[in-house]
């Protein structure tokens, strides 16, 4: 490898020398020269950090960052629907543990109030009733007392009617006033002895 | 087997030497930094078709730097990401027939060097200026020279393997073709017709199955290795806490 440089370098020598003393032939810029094989070219190293910091600078800009961030505002909106829908789901069961609470209390207070209803119609009905049959009672004896009046009276009346009647005929028959109060008398005592049969 | 070609010169400082290496890394980094462009155009939060392979990638290499350096060095990424896509990219060049920018010593020697600045600095950072000049004395005075030569070697070691394996590869397939070439012309030659019996026939398919080892599986492994070193290098110079502590 190394005498391939050399005899490189020797040839380009020996053109250089010829353009000098002959004519130019040919431009010395149309002979491609090349590096050695192995070496350290300290422009190409320069050239070497300055390439990979701005391929380094254009990637983070055009690939890495706009896919990270993309990938992490992913990554953060799932996250925040998954704590969202935690969140609703305690929110949802919460209202659902008052619901049911409130709906057992009704339910309760429901029964309480079926009850407590249900207590004073009975304890009402049994009242009504008793008034009633207080009432019934009254009004049984008072038509009772009333029957008992009227019966008294009716037979006053036809006691009356019928000494007036009996002392009428009898007056007839006699045709002739007697002691109208003795006879009463003993007409009474004959209706009564009627009554009594 | 010549170097690297002389493409042009800057005229400032005497003459700039621009070589077939820098211009093949423009070339790639041109190259690169469109498929960036390509791939994060029009990102939506479903992905889709390249989207999924840009993030596939992007969270393959974050995943590799925080597994290998730790979670305070994920910062890292972009640039074992642009380290490795060069690498890779620079040797897979050979097989458009560009010479590939790491069979040039400069550029991976560059690189090494880039590893070992960071190495310093990140040991400087952790442990202090202090800390870092202990480190070469340790566990024993006596161990400073063999500790100096570790330091060195390491980009010597570094940038000599991924030139190496690239310009070896590049030699063999070169001396494949010429040989091959050989063996056409020698076993052609009973054809009369001297433009049929020059057609190196045999350069037809061969080499591409040593290409590849040499190009394809070498350009992978040389581009990996690299960035695993330099991952490996970087965070065991100092101490993740300390790194996260930044």
């Amino acid at each position: 490898m190394e005498i391939n440089l050399e005899t490189l370098t020797v040839g380009a020598e020996l053109e250089g020398y010829e353009g000098e003393t002959y004519t130019e032939v040919r431009e010395p810029a149309d002979e491609p020269r090349f590096l050695d094989f192995v070496t350290i070219d300290v422009w190409t190293l320069i050239f070497t950090w300055g390439n990979l910091l701005i391929l380094f600078l254009l990637m983070k800009k055009f690939l890495f960052k706009p896919v990270r961030k993309m990938m992490l505002d992913r990554e953060n909106e799932v996250k925040e629907m998954y704590s969202d829908a935690e969140k609703s789901k305690n929110d949802a069961d919460a209202l659902k543990a008052d619901y049911e609470s409130r709906l057992s209390s009704a339910k309760q207070e429901a029964e309480e109030i079926v009850k407590n209803a249900t207590r004073s119609a009975t304890l009402k009905s049994e009242e009504i009733i008793a008034d009633a049959q207080k009432n019934a009672a009254g009004i049984i004896a008072r038509a009772d007392k009333q029957i008992e009046a009227e019966k008294r009276n009716a037979e006053n009346e036809l006691k009356n009617e019928m000494s007036d009647l009996a002392l009428s005929i009898a007056s007839k028959v006699i045709e002739k006033e007697i002691d109208e109060d003795k006879h009463k008398e003993l007409i009474d005592s004959f209706i009564e002895k009627m009554g009594e049969v | 087997m010549n170097g690297p070609k002389i493409m042009f010169e800057i005229p400032i400082f005497g003459g700039i030497p621009v070589t077939e290496t820098v211009t093949n890394t423009w070339i790639i980094m041109a190259f690169i930094v469109v498929l960036c462009i390509w791939l994060t155009h029009g990102m939506k939060k479903v992905p889709s078709g390249k989207q999924v392979i840009a993030e596939k990638i992007v969270g393959m290499l974050y995943n590799m730097v925080e597994s290998t350096m730790g979670k305070g060095y994920i910062s890292f990424a972009p640039y074992i990401g642009a380290l490795f896509t060069l690498s890779m990219l620079g040797s897979l060049s050979s097989l458009l027939g560009m010479r590939p920018l790491t069979a040039d010593l400069s550029t991976t020697l560059g690189w090494a060097l880039m590893t070992f600045v960071m190495v310093q600095a990140n040991n400087i950072r952790c442990n202090g200026v202090k800390g870092w000049l202990k480190g070469f004395v340790e566990p024993v005075p006596f161990l400073l020279p063999i500790n100096i030569v570790g330091e060195i070697a390491n980009p010597i070691s570094m940038s000599f393997r991924h030139f190496g394996n690239i310009a070896a590869g590049m030699v063999i397939t070169s001396l494949m073709y010429g040989a091959l070439a050989s063996l056409s012309a020698v076993l052609l030659q009973w054809i009369p017709n001297a433009f049929i019996s020059s057609i190196p026939i045999f350069q037809l398919g061969i080499p591409a199955v040593l290409s590849i080892y040499f190009d394809l599986f070498t350009s992978f492994l040389q581009a990996y290795i690299i960035c695993m070193l330099t991952m490996v290098f970087v965070s065991s110079a100092g101490s993740e806490e300390a790194a996260r502590g930044e």
